[in-house]
């Protein structure tokens, strides 16, 4: 039997005997993927909990079990926990690390021991982050609650007047922030250094284009938000009054700086995921992608319109309303290259063969979901709509729909798909499409009645509401229920895989691209055995069977 | 559905909703135009269908791809010609002489209302804060919240401009009318503006949609439309009520300046700012003013100056008074005596009382704020003379 790795490993430093070391030391691109997962994945379930607090108490109006003040605090965490932790690092942590260099064919990123550092980085992101979650007491030496209650998007002025611990939240996200400059600078010199012999920009998997457009977008903006923050705190400690009316300043400007990053934060988000998605829907369709250039060449687009765009999120700013006609004009560009890709998706399955395995029903649910966030984000970018709609229900609603409904969904479909390339066991089918159909479900109650909620006039981050929208918090409430016993159930099933799951070959699924072209599972240490000569489409299939073979020493013998 | 919600309460509340159901209708075709075809090909194309040789990998349609692009793109421009037109309509004010100009002020939590003079010169001043709704062990609603007498009272069938701000120091707020479909953030240091022209008599709520700290979720008032003429008596009186049976009194007026956002009144908790039910002075309080004298209150006689008592003599004054000087007073509480009285009920104008609210306390902190161990009280100016003495007579009452 060959020697997987996780077997061995290359140490950023040194050449440790035990297996913990190994790990904590290791530069394997593959190995650092699994270890975001493992700290996002716990970060993503404290964020479960804060979100699954606040249903509790939502449940009927008046307040239940929690005050005011601490339910701000539990959907500031949910919000910083989700996106600064969980999110932003994402798929380009996770499968960017363990997919992309195989992808293209690599041994593994161009800066092994900078991602190492990097990975590092983000772990030191996140304890600073959990050190704002308390106050220490030196006089009793109690620990007394008390994280920022500013929502996750921090507006001034009230970020910059209120007692909690901003400051140290703020810190934590500059360093998450640094952590994905530095991922995706790594990326971007991988994907234009790292491809094997011949294979061009246009021959480069779906997924690798993903995270090229993203690593783009993790390069450039980033800085934006380290400034903003940066900023806030000079103006906290130092009050230079940049956003102090009292001072001359503008609290406004905040909210352009902010956005800035944060909108094409989202594409940062979305863009990997549809490279999950092209990736899944070939793979299980049999046959060669629809419209592989404009897929590409879309993402490229989103990638670049997103900048243009933050200013939707300020419409009831007090923005001009010259500057609100531009940019609500500039975000439906945004709109069609999406719906594009979409089209590609659905004209892919055309004429296939269509086996629905569980990360073909994610990607398919997906389809549904994201439709559902996409176009209602179109409605909130018709100005006079989102002047009633912005700050309610519904502008949740679309948000989640578009992010859990569109990336983390994927992301789950990536994992279903990739899991036996990383650990060459396979989980129980059934078990994981029982998982997939409960928290399908679960989705749609917690969310869609958000939508009414917010278009009859429930705001928003509101800790007790009016009794006539008891009923839709209800079915909010179950939905949650069913949603968060779907996620225990799908992790359940996807560890019980990676204990006791059955042995698989190298390419269960018949699918195309390199990353399935390993000589052995899981993967060997330094990947592909040679690097391949690449002079064929990603997604060549003939009669339902991938058209491009290797033997064992990488040589085509198709 | 919120009080006014399905009325159509405003003249462009209806064009909002029209623009919403075309948006809908587009939404559900471009939806069903991904979605169907989704499921009849995983139906039509099922594995156990499907032979290996009957796949066919087509990868252009040049047609299908530019009709994909076009037609999304020409209903993405109906889209935005119809948020862009009325965006229009909401955000170009009427012309000012054609409307009543209200001044908003949004601060933590409260909405206040100001309107220009009226006939009588006198000058309307109305709003305050939402009072929570009181519920059971269970979490049930036994009394639903109320806005008592604050609300922002409009004719029917005429144009209002809200000319809206925050106070320096404050944070963002907005101004959200679900039954008039419109908002707009009310930004510390800015003027923001919005209008609209009700078109039904009724009462409309408002919240506030801009997260603004603990209390956002009760940061309510109310939009009462009136008919023309019960709305021009009452704009000419110079009673702040139009209707309504209000108590009169020191809890209202405690109630309409928002007092009771910070400050409990009839029990001894701590929320934001000290209770009021009784002047109830903590020791730290007391030795606090001792140490550092006490200049916060604007007293036009001056301040008190620091250090008047010091070590246990301060400490035996600090314990008399925050035990509400009660039994015999130590022989160190001469150093407080010569101006607050022997039975420390402080002097008129120069001393304040420090067991109960007096008028001229309550009248000086209200002017010029204060700035306590805890944290600021802003100065609430508009709080007239006798709304003061209601207060301080209400106060005593509450011991």
């Amino acid at each position: 039997m060959s020697k997987s790795y996780f077997d061995e490993t290359h140490c950023a430093f040194g050449h440790p005997k035990s297996t913990f070391m190994q790990w904590m030391l290791t530069v394997d691109h593959k190995r650092i993927g699994i270890m975001y997962a493992v700290v996002m994945f716990t970060f993503f379930f404290v964020a479960v909990a804060a979100a699954l607090t606040m249903r509790f108490e939502l449940f009927a109006p008046g307040q239940q079990f929690i005050d005011a003040h601490t339910f701000n605090q539990a959907f500031t965490l949910h919000g910083v926990v989700m996106v600064f932790l969980f999110i932003i690092p994402g798929i380009p942590a996770v499968f960017g690390n363990i997919v992309m260099p195989l992808m293209i064919g690599a041994k593994d990123v161009s800066f092994p021991r900078l991602n190492w550092f990097t990975f590092w980085l983000y772990i030191v992101g996140c304890i600073v982050a959990l050190s704002s979650l308390f106050n220490f007491n030196i006089a009793d030496g109690s620990l007394v609650f008390n994280f920022a209650d500013t929502g996750w998007t921090f507006y001034a002025p009230y970020s910059l007047n209120t007692d909690t611990n901003v400051v140290t939240t703020l810190v934590a996200a500059f360093i998450l922030g640094m952590a994905s400059i530095l991922t995706g600078l790594n990326f971007l010199v991988t994907i234009h250094r790292l491809r094997a012999p011949g294979m061009d920009f246009f021959k480069m998997p779906l997924f690798v284009w993903g995270i090229y457009a993203t690593a783009w977008i993790q390069l450039l903006a980033t800085p934006v938000i380290g400034i903003t923050l940066v900023l806030a705190l000079l103006e906290k400690y130092f009050g230079i009054g940049i956003f102090d009316p009292a001072k001359g300043g503008d609290p406004v400007l905040f909210q352009h700086l902010f956005w800035i990053y944060s909108h094409p934060a989202v594409y940062l988000m979305i863009l990997p995921a549809f490279g999950i998605m092209s990736e899944i829907i070939p793979a299980f369709s049999r046959r060669e992608i629809f419209g592989y250039r404009t897929i590409a060449l879309s993402s490229a687009a989103i990638a670049g319109v997103g900048y243009l765009v933050w200013g939707h999120h300020l419409f009831t700013s007090g923005m001009s309303d010259l500057a609100k006609t531009m940019f609500s004009f500039l975000t439906f560009f945004v709109a069609i290259p999406t719906g594009i890709k979409f089209y590609d998706w659905i004209a892919t399955m055309y004429k296939g063969k269509i086996i629905l395995d569980t990360p073909m029903l994610w990607a398919l649910g997906t389809i549904i979901t994201f439709a559902i966030g996409g176009l209602s984000g179109v409605t909130i970018a018709m100005i006079g709509a989102d002047i009633h709609l912005q700050d309610t229900y519904y502008t949740i609603a679309h948000f989640h729909y578009a992010m859990l409904g569109g990336v983390v969904f994927l992301f789950f479909a990536g994992i279903h798909y990739w899991f036996p390339l990383v650990f060459g066991k396979m989980y129980s089918e059934a078990k994981a499409k029982f998982a997939f159909y409960t928290l399908f479900i679960g989705f749609n109650l917690l969310w869609f009645p958000m939508f009414i909620a917010g278009y009859l006039g429930m705001p928003r981050r509101y800790f007790d509401y009016l009794p006539e929208f008891h009923i839709y918090h209800q079915i909010s409430f179950w939905g949650a229920i069913i949603f968060v016993s779907g996620l225990i159930f799908m992790f359940y099933t996807l560890i019980q895989g990676m204990r006791n799951g059955k042995p698989t070959t190298p390419n269960p699924w018949n699918a195309t691209t390199l990353e399935w072209h390993l000589p052995s599972s899981p993967p060997p240490l330094e990947n592909h055995t040679k690097v391949p000569y690449v002079d064929f489409r990603p997604y060549e299939y003939h009669h339902g069977q991938p058209v491009v073979k290797f033997d064992e020493n990488m040589k085509r013998i198709d | 559905m919120l009080e006014g919600f399905g009325s159509s309460a405003a003249t462009f509340a209806a064009d909002i909703d029209n623009m919403l159901y075309v948006n809908l209708v587009l939404s559900v075709v471009l939806f069903l135009s991904v979605v169907a075809p989704m499921f009849y090909f995983a139906w039509k194309y099922r594995a156990s269908k499907v032979k290996d040789e009957n796949i066919e990998n087509i990868t252009h349609h040049t047609l299908l791809e530019i009709t994909w692009t076009v037609v999304p793109t020409i209903m993405l421009g109906v889209f935005f010609w119809y948020g862009y037109a009325t965006m229009k309509t909401l955000r170009t004010m009427p012309d000012a002489s054609d409307a009543i100009t209200v001044q908003v002020e949004g601060s933590k939590w409260k909405w206040r209302y100001e309107y220009p003079a009226n006939s009588n010169g006198y000058v309307h001043k109305l709003g305050g804060a939402f009072t929570k709704p009181v519920v059971d062990e269970n979490g049930r609603v036994i009394e639903k919240g109320s806005m008592g007498k604050s609300a922002l009272y409009v004719p029917v069938g005429t144009n209002v401009i809200l000319e809206m701000t925050a106070p320096l120091g404050d944070v963002l707020h907005s101004f959200f009318v679900p039954a008039f479909r419109m908002k707009e953030d009310v930004v510390p240091g800015r003027i923001t503006k919005q209008w609209f022209k009700a078109d039904k008599v009724g009462e409309f709520d408002v919240e506030c949609a801009e997260y603004c700290g603990t209390d956002h979720s009760y940061m309510y008032s109310r939009i009462v439309v009136l008919p023309k003429a019960e709305y021009e008596a009452w704009f000419n009186s110079n009673d702040d009520t139009p209707k309504g049976n209000y108590a009169k009194g020191g809890d209202a007026v405690l109630q309409l300046h928002g007092c009771k956002s910070c400050h409990a009144v009839t029990t001894d908790k701590q929320l934001i700012g000290p209770a009021l039910k009784t002047r109830t002075l903590t020791k730290d309080q007391v030795l606090d003013v001792i140490k550092n004298g006490q200049n916060k209150l604007g007293y036009d006689m001056g301040a008190m100056p620091a250090g008047l008592a010091t070590g246990t003599d301060a400490q035996e004054i600090a314990a008399y008074v925050a035990g509400g000087l009660k039994g015999t007073a130590p022989a160190s509480f001469a150093a407080c005596s010569s101006c607050h009285g022997e039975d420390g009920k402080g002097q008129f104008g120069t001393a304040p009382s420090l067991v109960s609210y007096d008028a001229t306390l309550l009248a000086h902190v209200l002017k010029h704020g204060k700035k306590g161990m805890i944290g600021t009280m802003p100065a609430f100016p508009y709080v007239s003379d006798e709304e003061v003495s209601a207060m301080a007579e209400y106060l005593n009452s509450t011991k």
